[in-house]
This record gives C-alpha cells, sequence and structure tokens, in this order.
C-alpha cells in the first residue's frame, strides 16, 4: 500500500488504522483459537491466560522476567527488520548471535578484571563487530557473485554454532565436567537495572533493555535521516531503480547485512555480559528464529519491535506460571506464536479485502 | 479476489470444525486420586531442561520417579517445561514461591540455576538431576550416578561373550571390542572406565578399542566409526553418545555387530535393533527422583551433599538379555551376578576414570 500515495494524500484514517491495529488483531485471533485449543484439551483457557499474564506482567519482578526474555528478542527483531528494511532477508541472524555471544565470553575472561567502564563497552563493541563479521562474508559474497543470502547467512549460522560447540568442549572449556566456558570476570558484568536504579525492582532484568530501546531509536534515526538509510531503503524498495539514482547495490547490501549482523552480535554478546555469564550449546534457544517473528509482528519498524519484542517476552515469561497453575503445557506458548504470525503473514489479505468492500460502499453512496 | 476470500472464510470453517471435532476426543480433565495420607501432603516437581517432556531420556525418567511417587506416597506433583535458558531460574524460583519441595532440576545446564536459587529460598530443598555441586549449598542435593558400576558388569559381559561364538554367529573370536563415546568428558569416561575394567577382568588379552565423535547426535559420524570398528575386527560394540550410538548401532545392523545399549534399555526404545543388543547399561534417573522424595518424607533428605546411585542403590543397572537371555551360557550370567554382587558387597571398586 506504501506504492499507493494517493492514500497518504487523500489522508485515509481508517486505512492507517487498519494497519497499524493489525498486528493487535492478529494477536487477539491468536489468542482466540489458542483458547479454544486449551479448552479442547480440557484446560480452562481463561485460567490459563490469567496466569500467563499475571506471570508476565503481575508483579515488577515478574515485568523484569518479561524484560528479561524480550532483550534478545528485541536485538534480533531489529537485526532481522534492518535486512528487510533493505530487501535481505538475514536468517542466519542465529549464527552472528552465536559469534557476538562468543566473543563476549571470551572477552568476558579476558577483559573481566578490568574497570566496568572499560571492559563492558569495549567487550559489547566487540560482539557487536563479531557479529558483522560473521554477515560480511555473505555480504560480500552477495553483493559479489548474487549469492542468495538466505542460503549463505543460513549456513554461516550453522558454522557458527558449531565452532562454539567446538570451542566449549575443547579449548575454551572450564574446568569440571560441563562443556561451558568460564564465568566471565566481574568487570564484564552487565549491571541489573535494579542495581543502578534502586527504584526499579525488575529483577533479574538488566541494563540490555535500554542499549536495546538505544539501538531501536538509533535505527529509526539512521532509516529516517541518514544517507546509509535512505539508500538502504532506496535498495530494499527497488534496487534497479536504486541503482538509475546513483546508488551502489554492491556497497549497500554490504553496509545494510553487516548492520544487520551487528545487532544479531549485540544480542548473542548482550546475553551472555548480563544473563548467562558463559557461552554453552545451547545458550540460545533460538533467538535469531524468533527475531524473524518479531520483525513480523512490527512490520519491520524499528520502533515497533520494541513492543514485538515485549509481548513474545511476556509469552515466555509467563508460560512458567501457566504451567505452573493452570498445567497447560508450554507447547501451548508456541502455538501462540504461531498462530499470531499466521495472522500477521495472512493480514495484507484481509486488509485489502475490507478496503475493497469500503470502496464498494463508497460507490453504493454515491 | 472474491474467490479468494471465499476460500479464507472456508478455511476457517474447517478450521473451526477440525477444532471441534479434536474437543469431541479430547480426553478428560486428569483427575488426579491420591490415597489420602494423615500427614500434610507433599508438593514435589521437577524443572525439565531445554530438551523438555518427551526426550525419552532424562527429563521423561525423571517425570516417571515423580508419578511412582505420587501412587506409591500420595504427594502432589508439577512439571515445568522450560524452553530457555531464562526459563530455569524462572521457572525454579515460581516452584519455591509455591511451596514445592523437594524440587528436582534435570540436567546439567541447571547447575547455576540451583545453586543461585537455592540460596534464595533456604527452607526448600532441590535435587539436581545430573549435578555435581563444588559447594553444594545446605539445600542443594546433587544426585550423580556411578555408570563405571554398571559399565563393568557390561565389560565382564562383553569380556567373556567375544570368546563364545555359540551365543551368535556376528562373535568373529578375534578378542576385540569396541567403545563409541561421544565426547571425551568425565561422564563419558566414567562408562569407558568401567566397562574396560569389567572386560579386563574376565579376560586381561581382550583388545578395547575406544573411540570418540565429537558429538552426541551426529548419526553419519556414529555409523562411521562402529563400520571402522568392525573393520578392525570388533564384534561387540558399546556406544556411549546419545543419538549418535544410534549410527553405531545402524552399522553393527548392516555389517554385523552385537551391541550393548546405554542409558535406557535400548532393546525397547530402538525396536529394530533387538536381534543385536545384548542387553543395556541403565541409569535409573527416576530411581534417584523417587528415592530422593522417600527420604524427604522420612526425614532424611541429604541436602549439602552429592549422592552417587550406584548398582547397590539401584541408581544404575544391567537390563534383561531379552533376545539373547537363551543364548547366553549360564556360566556367563553366573559370573555378571558374581560381579555385581561384589560391587554391591564392596568387595571391588570400580575406578570411575583410567587415566
Amino acid at each position: 500500500m506504501a506504492g499507493r500515495p494517493e492514500i497518504v494524500e487523500q489522508r485515509d484514517w481508517t486505512g492507517i488504522a487498519i494497519k497499524a491495529f493489525s498486528p493487535v488483531v492478529s494477536v487477539i485471533l491468536a489468542v482466540l483459537i489458542s483458547s479454544l485449543i486449551i479448552w479442547a484439551f480440557g484446560k480452562d483457557p481463561v485460567a490459563a491466560f490469567s496466569a500467563l499474564i499475571r506471570g508476565s506482567f503481575g508483579s515488577m519482578n515478574y515485568i523484569g522476567e518479561t524484560f528479561l526474555s524480550a532483550v534478545p528478542l528485541m536485538f534480533t527483531g531489529l537485526a532481522v527488520a534492518y535486512g528487510f528494511r533493505s530487501g535481505l532477508f538475514n536468517i542466519g541472524a542465529e549464527g552472528q548471535l552465536f559469534m557476538g555471544g562468543l566473543a563476549g565470553a571470551y572477552l568476558g575472561v579476558v577483559l573481566g578484571g578490568m574497570s566496568v567502564f572499560i571492559a563492558l563497552p569495549a567487550i559489547i563493541i566487540a560482539g557487536a563487530l563479531a557479529g558483522a563479521a560473521w554477515a560480511f562474508i555473505p555480504a560480500v559474497l552477495k553483493a559479489r557473485v548474487g549469492a542468495h543470502e538466505v542460503i549463505t547467512t543460513m549456513m554461516f549460522g550453522y558454522i557458527a554454532r558449531y565452532i562454539v560447540s567446538w570451542l566449549v568442549t575443547g579449548p575454551l572449556k572450564a574446568p569440571g565436567p560441563i562443556p561451558q566456558t568460564d564465568l566471565i570476570g566481574a568487570g564484564a558484568v552487565l549491571p541489573r537495572i535494579v542495581q543502578v536504579f534502586p527504584a526499579l525492582q525488575l529483577g533479574r532484568a538488566h541494563m540490555g533493555l535500554l542499549i536495546a530501546v538505544g539501538c531501536a531509536a538509533l535505527m529509526w534515526f539512521i532509516l529516517k535521516y541518514t544517507t546509509t538509510g535512505y539508500e538502504s531503503r532506496a535498495v530494499g524498495f527497488n534496487p534497479l531503480a536504486a541503482e538509475n539514482g546513483g546508488i551502489s547495490i554492491a556497497s549497500t547490501t554490504v553496509k545494510a547485512l553487516c548492520i544487520s549482523g551487528a545487532l544479531a552480535g549485540l544480542a548473542g554478546v548482550v546475553e551472555v555480559l548480563g544473563v548467562q555469564g558463559r557461552i554453552f550449546d545451547t545458550f540460545s534457544s533460538g533467538f535469531g528464529f524468533t527475531g524473524i517473528a518479531v520483525a513480523l509482528l512490527a512490520k519491520n519498524n524499528p520502533i515497533a519491535v520494541i513492543p514485538a519484542a515485549i509481548l513474545f517476552g511476556a509469552l515466555s515469561a509467563g508460560s512458567s506460571l501457566m504451567q505452573l497453575e493452570a498445567n497447560v503445557p508450554i507447547k501451548v506458548v508456541s502455538i501462540i506464536q504461531g498462530l499470531i504470525i499466521f495472522f500477521v503473514a495472512t493480514e495484507p489479505f484481509v486488509s485489502k479485502w475490507i478496503a475493497r468492500r469500503r470502496k464498494e460502499v463508497t460507490a453504493r453512496a454515491q | 479476489m472474491k474467490k479468494n476470500v471465499r476460500t479464507f472464510l472456508v478455511a476457517l470453517m474447517v478450521f473451526a470444525m477440525v477444532a471441534v471435532v479434536v474437543a469431541g476426543c479430547a480426553p478428560a480433565p486428569t483427575t488426579t486420586s491420591t490415597p489420602t495420607t494423615a500427614k500434610p501432603k507433599l508438593k514435589t516437581a521437577m524443572v525439565t531442561d531445554v530438551g523438555g517432556l518427551g526426550d525419552k531420556s532424562f527429563n521423561d525418567l525423571s517425570y516417571e520417579g515423580l508419578k511412582r511417587a505420587q501412587k506409591d506416597f500420595g504427594v502432589e506433583i508439577k512439571v515445568l517445561e522450560s524452553k530457555e535458558q531464562a526459563d530455569y531460574e524462572r521457572n525454579l524460583t515460581n516452584l519455591a514461591n509455591a511451596g514445592y519441595s523437594p524440587i528436582f532440576a534435570v540436567g546439567f545446564l541447571m547447575t547455576d540455576a540451583v545453586s543461585k536459587v537455592s540460596t534464595t529460598f533456604p527452607k526448600t530443598q532441590f535435587g539436581g538431576i545430573d549435578e555435581f555441586f563444588d559447594k553444594a549449598p545446605a539445600n542443594a542435593a546433587g544426585l550423580v550416578f556411578k555408570e563405571q558400576e554398571a559399565s563393568y558388569l557390561a565389560g565382564v559381559l562383553a569380556g567373556l561373550a567375544v570368546k563364545d561364538t555359540t551365543i551368535d554367529p556376528k562373535i568373529k573370536n578375534n578378542n576385540t571390542i569396541g567403545f563409541v563415546g561421544g565426547l571425551d568428558v568425565p561422564v563419558i569416561e566414567r562408562f569407558r572406565a568401567g566397562f574396560v575394567q569389567g572386560v579386563k577382568s574376565v579376560n586381561p588379552d581382550a583388545k578395547v578399542v575406544a573411540v570418540y565423535a565429537g558429538s552426541f547426535n551426529d548419526q553419519a559420524k556414529g555409523k562411521e566409526l562402529g563400520l571402522s570398528l568392525i573393520n578392525q575386527g570388533a564384534s561387540i560394540i558399546f556406544p556411549v553418545a546419545g543419538a549418535t550410538g544410534l549410527g553405531t548401532i545402524q552399522a553393527a545392523k548392516e555389517k554385523g555387530a552385537l551391541i550393548i545399549g546405554v542409558d535406557q534399555d535400548q532393546f525397547l526404545s530402538v525396536p529394530d535393533a533387538k536381534d543385536i543388543m545384548l542387553t543395556s547399561v541403565v541409569k535409573r534417573v527416576d530411581e534417584a527422583v523417587y528415592q530422593t522424595i522417600k527420604n524427604e518424607l522420612d526425614g532424611k533428605f541429604a541436602g549439602g551433599t552429592n549422592t552417587s546411585f550406584g548398582l547397590k542403590e539401584g541408581g544404575v543397572a544391567l537390563a534383561p538379555y531379552h533376545n539373547f537371555d537363551s543364548k547366553i551360557p549360564q556360566s556367563i550370567k553366573d559370573k555378571v551376578d558374581a560381579a555385581k554382587k561384589a560391587i554391591i558387597d564392596g568387595k571391588v571398586t570400580v575406578k570411575d576414570s583410567l587415566k
């Protein structure tokens, strides 16, 4: 619809409202159908969702849990969204996340003895660079020989995972029976929000939340007000037209995929410094892939990524109480996530249908 | 357009109908009838690792233990599954807040989480399955297994069987036995060490060739290693490598070798390997959970330490011989039973590492 400027000129507020609220409608539909499924399995959907909501927003502590689970999804959501805005599908965010996490876990041990004010920024930047570097090779392959980024970034994802798997069982393995790296030093630990702002009793939620929100704002600014952002959007919108207009597709692609990789790398390093304190085989539960869903729900708008990630974080955080109080298995949360994506994906089709209806009604009125 | 809308509506209706049918078939809500006891009811729970229920391994086995305790002691049980690492602390905390104790945390990846949460809730008991605490908090118990003891029995069996071609034509009488490890880590070393000691105790000249796959979920690698062991003359192979071992079993099936299963009775869990499964070295995680609950009821919960479950405690065992029961000579069975008795009586101590 963005391709039809006349709609904007006419200030079609209803159309804009439909677009803005369609993710909300998707969520509501997903909840309704999930309720049906919960009911079908002989459990109480009202009790289930009541527990889910209390377990994610019911107290400051639970809100903190929601933020905790939302932070990595904000970063990966932004990463995927930036790719999409530039016409690239970075399906390998998970791999870039592992590389960011690996940089964080390694440097967290090496630089952990230094002051927080030196170690923390240095390690976080290194994590972003590691993610960017991991996206750089697929980016160059795309720009130079046209190798499709869906294949290359995904394969690089596997490579990253197995490199980490090898390192934590071999060269970087901490002493003891468990295949994992050593705990990071005190100087590398990302403080909890409550440690910085004692008034906010947000439990385990850490300062990564602020970094993520900052990145969302930065990305919004870059896309809207900088040449890089303009070029990215132009290439994403219509590469041939962009090239005609003097924009280099190759360099824009490389830049965009590296920015996307850096954001995914941040997800990994922040998760290591803020939550796990080390890296091991299963340290990410597919944050890179859930990030795709977050970006979809947010319609690739960096600011909208924040509430979208919080929604997915709330589903994770609240599922614990949902299992505990309503005996609803955790798989239901995955079903809700799947349904949300399903309805978001079918949204253009529904809104087109509504638009057509409205046109018919208007025609009849005239 | 119009047609699309109709398709969409039809799809929705079909979906709704399916949902209703599913609803009709759904089992009635499970009412847990528990025998009444005089004491206030104990509430016990477990947190799975990200593998979740249905892993046919530690999570499922722990749940079996909980269910048995529910049946025998009338305790209230609860399972919280984890989907991501952050869930570990979250689930443990929510259970502790809800008054559950003891709470079992399944898998070594939860060691950090148990250490933290048990400090926050000093009145709640925690049991860590496969978790070894360097400094266990007073209310946390590491529950680990003496895999070497059951592996020793498997070694005795293999060491004798490898010389007895009457058991099966696949035994090539060249005194070679194979071992496939997932990774060269302490838990796998316990299996290997016990196995080798068992073999050598009855057959000092036997050759035990040990190889490592470097992964617990690489079936192709497991098969490759299995084939190479068979080429080196191994007639009996003991794969301790998770899903990697399934590849080794496949190799044994194709090229003709016998297998000793691991963790659970693989005669039952890998049905197409029934004809080559001599026995299995089983880890009775359910037994560890069950006994810990029993101890808690008797006021004997062993917090602050790591408890090892061996043959004596019923924490590890050798599975039945099944199809080989009629083929294995009684003399061999007697030797295995004698070794078991000797370990239980403390006359034989099995080392947990040969390094």
